[in-house]
């Protein structure tokens, strides 16, 4: 279990990137604030934790990516729509371009996509962040590139017509 | 972003991986508003303390059912071995 102490240290250190993790996979602020919160309550809960901080860090990604993936079974059960994420009116276009580009992945895709440029996880961390198998991963996350990738190219970002 | 597959070329993995450095820096569409640690420590001790409660209370909880039965049980004994040896002394009284 982790000391008052420790838990500041690393909650100061990785609370913002987790939740970049999660606002960029959900594309919604609000549920970023309340899955980053719950993630490091059920980190504050947990017994037995990693000893080093890459360990915690990776643990707590882990949480988050399985709070996120609870939300989206519960809201495909629901059919519920996702909620489109509000932008900064000081944006410039050139942020606005980017993050509109992503937020029309699949949310799953947009998660993968993060943890496997941004975060620099392997197709094991990635797995176990989801909750999918390894040999899923490497499918979805190919997928998901090709998607990123056709994307650009209808925007004229890469060169290229979209396949 | 080194594990190439078949589908995207080295050069078109570059400019994805430009892409989510780029998404990396861009400004959210507003600050997080989450707690500081030591709101989060408060909760989780107010969350430990609280299942540490209902885990005290849970055979109490469980027992319930079985202690309203058994008590409405042993009432329908008791009135219907109190009840004629009731009316007998009703009837003396009044006769």
């Amino acid at each position: 279990m982790l000391t008052e102490h420790a838990f500041g240290e690393l909650y100061h250190r990785h609370a913002r990137a987790v939740w970049a993790y999660v606002y960029r996979s959900t594309n919604d602020a609000a549920d970023a604030d309340d899955i980053v919160q719950e993630a490091f309550l059920r980190l504050l809960q947990t017994d037995i934790l990693p000893d080093d901080e890459e360990g915690l860090r990776r643990y707590v990604f882990r949480i988050a990516g399985n709070l996120m993936a609870d939300r989206w079974r519960k809201r495909t059960r629901e059919k519920r729509h996702e909620v489109p994420s509000t932008e900064r009116a000081d944006a410039s276009p050139r942020d606005l371009d980017v993050t509109r580009t992503f937020a029309e992945l699949k949310p799953r895709e947009r998660a993968l996509l993060w943890l496997a440029y941004v975060e620099g996880g392997s197709h094991a961390d990635i797995a176990e962040s989801l909750r999918v198998g390894r040999a899923s991963v490497k499918v979805m996350l190919s997928r998901a590139r090709v998607r990123l990738r056709d994307l650009l190219k209808a925007r004229g970002l890469i060169k290229g017509e979209p396949e | 972003m080194t594990q190439y597959d078949g589908d995207i070329t080295a050069l078109e993995d570059q400019a994805l991986s430009a892409f989510m450095e780029r998404l990396r820096g861009a400004a959210p569409g507003r600050a997080p508003r989450m707690p500081t640690a030591d709101v989060l420590i408060l909760k989780a001790q107010l969350i430990r303390n609280w299942e540490a409660q209902r885990r005290i209370r849970r055979p109490i909880e469980l027992m319930e059912p079985f202690e309203i039965v058994a008590t409405a049980a042993a009432a329908v004994l008791l009135l219907s071995w109190s009840v004629p040896s009731a009316f007998a002394w009703v009837e003396r009284l009044i006769f």
